[in-house]
C-alpha cells in the first residue's frame, strides 16, 4: 500500500517536472523563431493603413472614477488607423460617467443595438463626443451586470471585425493592437479565433501621460514574486502552448478576438468568475465541433502592463477567484477532457490543465497530510524526504532562473543595475514566501466552490468587477 | 525672427527640419509629444505650428482642437500624416488645419510651404 | 572532517535511488551556479551594449544630418559630404556598428522623400553598405536573406533585381514577402507580375503592405487585373478585389459577376461588397433571383448593397423582408422602405409588436 502511494506521488512529480522541461524547451524554440520573424517588421506601414481591419477596444469600467479620464485617453492614443474605443460603464455608483461627459464633451446619441447576446439594459444610454478629435470614443452606460455582461454589451455594440477586450486600468503599449492583430492577418492556412500577449506587472513602474517611462522592480516580496511567476508562465509556458495550439486561456487583461465567432458562441458567460478562460474554451470547442481549422495565437511581446495586488488579502482573493474560474470552466466543458474528438485540446491541453493546474494544489495538500501522518507515526525516511524535497526545490529555482534568462535575452525590461541579483534572490525565496499563499488561496477556492455557493454567485452580482 | 513649434517624435527628422528651417531664418521649438506641444504653444505663441498627427497621449488632432477652440488662436497649422490617412486628414481640416503633408515628404517642399505661409 | 566522512559513508550505504537523486541535486546546483554567473555577465553585457549603442547612434545621427545638410541642391557630392562618407566607411567593419548605421539611415528614410532621400540612398551606396546587403542575399539563413532584401528595398537599389528574384519560391514566407515588397516598392505595378504565377498564399498582412506601397505612387497606370481575378490562388483573387476597389476598376465587371459563383464564400461576400461599392446595378437582379440559395452572410451583404443601390422597382422584394428573422436584413429592408416611400413605411410600421421590429422602427423614425 505505502509503496503504491509513494509511487503515485513520485509519478505525479515526475510528470509535472518533465512537462515543465518540455514546455520550457518548446517555448525557447518558439520565441527564437518569433524574434527572428519580427525583428524588422515595419509596423508603421500597417498602422496608418485604412485597409487594415477594424478593431473595437472594449473596456468595462466599474467605479473607476479615480483614473478613468487618464485611462481612456491612453486607450485613445493607440497607434492604429482603424479602431474605436467602447467604454462600458457597468452601473458604476461613482461619478465616472459625469467625469467622462465633461472631459470628452460627450452627448447622448441614438444607437440601434443588435442585441445578439442578452445583457442587462442600458441605464443612461450611449454617448459620443462632439469633438472630432475624440471621434473614436463610444461610452455606454448600463445597469450593473458584472464584467462578462459589460463585455457582452460591448460585443453587441461593436461594428468592427475584431474586438480587443481589456481591463480599463491596463496600460497598453502604443502598437499593442497592431502587434496583436498581426497573427490574425498573417496566418493563411487556418482561422485565428483569438490572440493574447504577455501581461506585465506595472507596480512601481513610472507611467506618465499614458506612457511607460521607467520599468522598476517593486520592493515588496509579494510583488516581486508575482513578477517572477508571470515571467515563468508567459515566457516558458504559454509560448509552448501556442506552438502546440493548445492555449486554453488568454488573460482577461488584454486579448483580441474574432468578433463573429465570439458572438456565435454566445459571448462571455456571466455565470462564471473565470469568463476569460471559459470563452476561449467555448470558442475552441465550437471550432472543433464544426471541424474548422483554427488557432489561438499568442505573442511574447509585452503589450499590456497592469497593477498586480500588493497585499496578501487582495492577492489571496484574486487567486481564489482564478481557482474557482478554472474549476468552473473545466467542469462545464468536461466533455472535452480525454476525448479524441477534440484533437489536441481533448488529449493534451485539457488533461494538462486538469492534472497539473486544477489538481496540483490538492495533490500537494494530500502530500502534506500524508507526510504529517508519517511523522506522527514516526515512519518518515528522512534520507528520502530530504533528498526529494531538495531536488524539487532546486528544480523550481533553476526553472525560475531559466525564465529570467529568457527575459534578458528577449525583452530585457528590467535594466537597472542590481536587479539581476534581486531576481535570483526571489527565485530562491519565492517557494517559501509566495507559494504557500497561492496554495492556501487555491484550497480556499476549492472549498468555496464546493461548499460555499453563495459566495460563488455573490461575487459577481454585488461586487461587479473587483480590480484584478 | 519668426517662431515655429515643431511636434515630431522622430528625433532625426525633427533635427533635420530644425537645421533646414533655421537656415531660412526661423526659430524652431521642438516638442516630442502632444502635451509638450501645447505647453510650447501656450508659452511662446509661435507664428506657425507643424505637428505630426500620430503622437503619444495627446494626438495632433487634439493639438489642433486645443489651439483653435480652447486658445481661440488662428495660428497656421501644418499637419504631417502617414500616407493613406485621408480620413484623419479630413478631420484635421475640419478642426482647422491649414495644410497637410503626407509622409514621407520632401523637406525642401516643406520649407517652400512654410515660406509661403509665413511670407 | 568527521562530518564529511560520515556523510560519504551514509551516502554509500544509501539505496541506489537516493544516490541518483543526489546526483541530480549536484547537477542542478552546478547548473544554477553556471547560469547565475552567465546572468550576471549577460546583464552587464546588455547594459554596456545599450550604452555604447546609444552613443554611436547619436554620433551617426549627427553625421548623417550634417551630411544631408552639407549637400548643395545638385546631385554632386560636396567635399564636406565626402569626408563624412570616408569617416563612416572606416567605421563600419564591425557588424554591430554597421547595423546601427543602417537603422539610423532607415529611421530617416521612412519619413522623407525627394532630393534628401536620394542623397540618403547615395550615402548608403558610397559607404559600402550596399555590398554588405548584397552579401546577405547569399546567406544560408533565411532571416539574413530577408534582411538583405529589406535593406535593398528601403534604399531603392533597382539594379540587383535579378539577384533578388531568385528567391521568388523560397520556402520561408518572410523571404518571399520581402521579395514581393522589393518588387512593388521599386517597380510599382510592373512589380506585381509575380502574381501571374505565384502558387503560395499571400497573407492579408502582406497584401496590406503591398497596397500601401502602391498607394504611395499615385500617378501610376493600373495594370490589368482580369487575370488575377481568375487566379486559382485564392489570395491572389482577394488581392485583385482590393485593387479593383482602390482603383475603381469598373472594367472587370464580368469577371466580378463570374466570381459570385466562386466556391469560397469569403470571396463571394467580398465580391458583393465590391459590386455595391462600384455601383454595378445590374447585379441586383441576378442576386435577387437566387436570393434564397444564398447563405445568410451573402444575404446580409446583398442587403447592404440594396441600401446603396435601391430603386422603386425593388419595393416588392424589400417588402418581403421587413419581417426577416435576421436583424441586419430586417433593419436594411425597413430603412430602404422608408426611403422609397414614407407613407408605405408608416402603413407597415405597426405590423407587429415584436420588440426588435419596434426598436428598429423607432430608431428609423428618429433618424
Amino acid at each position: 500500500m505505502t509503496f503504491i502511494i509513494h509511487f503515485l506521488f513520485f509519478l505525479y512529480s515526475f510528470m509535472i517536472i518533465s512537462s515543465y522541461i518540455i514546455l520550457g524547451i518548446i517555448s525557447v524554440f518558439e520565441t527564437v523563431e518569433y524574434m527572428k520573424k519580427n525583428k524588422f517588421v515595419n509596423y508603421n506601414k500597417i498602422l496608418s493603413s485604412n485597409i487594415s481591419p477594424s478593431i473595437s477596444i472594449i473596456a468595462p469600467a466599474y467605479n473607476e472614477s479615480l483614473n478613468i479620464i487618464e485611462n481612456v485617453r491612453s486607450l485613445l492614443s493607440s497607434h492604429y488607423a482603424n479602431y474605436d474605443v467602447i467604454i462600458v460603464n457597468d452601473g458604476s455608483k461613482d461619478d465616472s460617467l459625469e467625469k467622462l461627459i465633461l472631459a470628452y464633451s460627450l452627448i447622448p446619441v441614438d444607437f440601434l443595438i443588435n442585441e445578439q447576446i442578452p445583457t442587462q439594459p442600458l441605464r443612461n444610454g450611449i454617448y459620443k463626443s462632439t469633438n472630432p478629435a475624440f471621434e473614436k470614443l463610444i461610452v455606454v452606460d448600463k445597469e450593473n451586470g458584472g464584467k462578462a455582461d459589460a463585455l457582452n454589451m460591448g460585443l453587441n455594440i461593436s461594428t468592427n471585425k475584431y474586438v480587443a477586450c481589456i481591463d480599463v486600468d491596463c496600460l497598453l503599449i502604443e502598437d499593442a493592437l497592431l502587434k496583436l492583430v498581426k497573427p490574425f492577418l498573417e496566418t493563411t492556412d487556418r482561422d485565428v479565433i483569438a490572440a493574447g500577449g504577455v501581461i506585465r506587472i506595472a507596480n512601481s513602474c513610472v507611467i506618465k501621460q499614458g506612457k511607460l517611462l521607467d520599468v522598476n522592480l517593486p520592493e515588496k516580496m509579494l510583488e516581486k514574486g508575482q513578477i517572477l511567476e508571470y515571467l515563468r508562465a508567459f515566457l516558458l509556458g504559454r509560448m509552448a502552448w501556442s506552438r502546440l495550439n493548445g492555449l486554453l486561456v488568454i488573460s482577461g487583461a488584454f486579448g483580441l478576438f474574432d468578433k463573429k465567432i465570439a458572438i456565435e458562441v454566445g459571448g462571455y458567460d456571466t455565470n462564471t468568475v473565470g469568463e476569460d478562460m471559459e470563452i476561449i474554451v467555448r470558442m475552441r470547442r465550437y471550432m472543433e465541433e464544426k471541424k474548422l481549422k483554427y488557432k489561438v495565437a499568442y505573442i511574447p511581446d509585452p503589450l499590456c502592463w497592469t497593477e498586480a495586488p500588493d497585499n496578501y488579502k487582495i492577492f489571496i482573493s484574486q487567486r481564489n477567484r482564478w481557482t474557482r474560474g478554472t474549476i468552473e470552466t473545466l467542469r462545464k466543458h468536461r466533455k472535452i477532457g480525454f476525448n479524441r474528438k477534440y484533437s489536441s485540446m481533448g488529449t493534451l491541453s485539457y488533461p494538462y490543465w486538469f492534472l497539473f493546474e486544477r489538481m496540483a494544489p490538492i495533490v500537494e495538500v494530500l502530500g502534506v497530510i500524508y507526510f504529517s501522518y508519517l511523522i506522527f507515526h514516526n515512519q518518515v525516511r528522512w534520507d528520502y524526504t530530504i533528498a526529494f524535497i531538495l531536488l524539487a526545490y532546486l528544480f523550481t529555482v533553476l526553472f525560475s532562473i531559466a525564465a529570467i534568462i529568457s527575459e534578458e535575452l528577449t525583452y530585457h525590461q528590467y535594466k537597472k543595475k542590481g536587479t539581476g541579483f534581486k531576481m535570483i534572490m526571489i527565485a530562491f525565496l519565492e517557494p517559501f514566501v509566495i507559494h504557500p499563499f497561492i496554495l492556501y488561496a487555491a484550497i480556499v477556492g476549492n472549498k468555496d466552490y464546493y461548499f460555499n455557493k453563495k459566495k460563488k454567485w455573490g461575487a459577481m452580482t454585488r461586487k461587479g468587477m473587483a480590480k484584478a | 525672427m519668426k517662431k515655429i513649434v515643431l511636434a515630431e517624435d522622430n528625433s532625426m527628422l525633427s533635427m533635420l527640419l530644425k537645421f533646414r528651417l533655421e537656415k531660412e531664418g526661423y526659430t524652431l521649438l521642438i516638442a516630442e509629444n502632444g502635451k509638450e506641444t501645447i505647453e510650447l504653444i501656450e508659452e511662446h505663441n509661435p507664428e506657425l505650428i507643424l505637428t505630426d498627427i500620430m503622437m503619444p497621449y495627446i494626438s495632433g488632432l487634439e493639438v489642433i482642437s486645443h489651439v483653435r477652440n480652447k486658445l481661440n488662436n488662428q495660428t497656421p497649422i501644418i499637419v504631417f500624416s502617414a500616407s493613406g490617412q485621408e480620413e484623419i486628414v479630413l478631420k484635421a481640416f475640419k478642426l482647422g488645419a491649414t495644410d497637410f503633408m503626407s509622409k514621407p515628404f520632401s523637406p525642401n517642399e516643406l520649407v517652400n510651404r512654410v515660406k509661403k505661409i509665413l511670407r | 572532517m568527521l562530518d564529511y566522512n560520515y556523510f560519504i559513508e551514509n551516502f554509500e550505504k544509501s539505496p541506489l535511488i537516493i544516490q541518483v537523486v543526489w546526483a541530480f541535486i549536484m547537477t542542478i546546483i552546478f547548473f544554477i551556479i553556471i547560469i547565475t554567473i552567465y546572468l550576471k555577465y549577460l546583464r552587464s553585457f546588455l547594459r554596456a551594449n545599450e550604452k555604447l549603442k546609444n552613443k554611436i547612434e547619436k554620433e551617426y545621427e549627427t553625421l548623417v544630418i550634417n551630411y544631408l545638410y552639407a549637400g548643395d541642391e545638385t546631385d554632386k557630392i560636396s567635399s564636406e559630404q565626402q569626408s563624412i562618407i570616408e569617416q563612416l566607411k572606416s567605421n563600419i567593419f564591425e557588424t554591430f556598428r554597421r547595423n546601427i548605421l543602417i537603422s539610423t539611415l532607415l529611421k530617416l528614410s521612412y519619413e522623407i522623400s525627394g532630393e534628401m532621400a536620394e542623397s540618403l540612398h547615395r550615402l548608403y551606396i558610397q559607404t559600402g553598405l550596399l555590398d554588405y546587403s548584397l552579401s546577405k542575399l547569399k546567406s544560408r539563413k533565411w532571416n539574413i536573406i530577408a534582411d538583405g532584401i529589406r535593406e535593398l528595398t528601403l534604399f531603392h537599389v533597382k539594379e540587383v533585381q535579378e539577384q533578388v528574384k531568385i528567391h521568388i519560391n523560397h520556402p520561408k514566407t518572410e523571404v518571399r514577402s520581402a521579395m514581393q515588397l522589393y518588387l512593388v516598392n521599386l517597380f510599382h505595378f510592373e512589380g506585381l507580375d509575380f502574381l501571374n504565377n505565384i502558387t503560395t498564399p499571400i497573407s492579408e498582412w502582406d497584401q496590406i503592405q503591398l497596397l500601401e506601397v502602391l498607394q504611395l505612387h499615385t500617378n501610376q497606370r493600373v495594370t490589368s487585373i482580369n487575370l488575377w481575378l481568375k487566379s486559382s490562388n485564392e489570395s491572389v483573387v482577394f488581392f485583385a478585389l482590393k485593387l479593383a476597389k482602390i482603383y475603381n476598376q469598373y472594367g472587370v465587371k464580368d469577371e466580378l459577376i463570374a466570381l459570385l459563383d466562386h466556391k469560397n464564400i469569403k470571396i463571394r461576400i467580398e465580391v458583393i461588397h465590391l459590386l455595391s461599392y462600384l455601383n454595378i446595378i445590374d447585379v441586383k437582379t441576378i442576386l435577387k433571383n437566387k436570393f434564397k440559395e444564398l447563405t445568410l452572410e451573402e444575404q446580409i451583404a446583398f442587403f447592404e448593397m440594396m441600401e446603396n443601390l435601391y430603386e422603386m422597382t425593388d419595393k416588392p422584394f424589400v417588402m418581403e423582408h421587413i419581417l426577416n428573422t435576421n436583424f441586419e436584413i430586417k433593419f436594411s429592408a425597413l430603412k430602404i422602405l422608408r426611403n422609397l416611400n414614407i407613407e408605405e413605411f408608416n402603413r407597415f410600421k405597426n405590423l407587429t409588436v415584436e420588440p426588435e421590429f419596434v426598436r428598429i422602427v423607432k430608431y428609423i423614425e428618429s433618424n
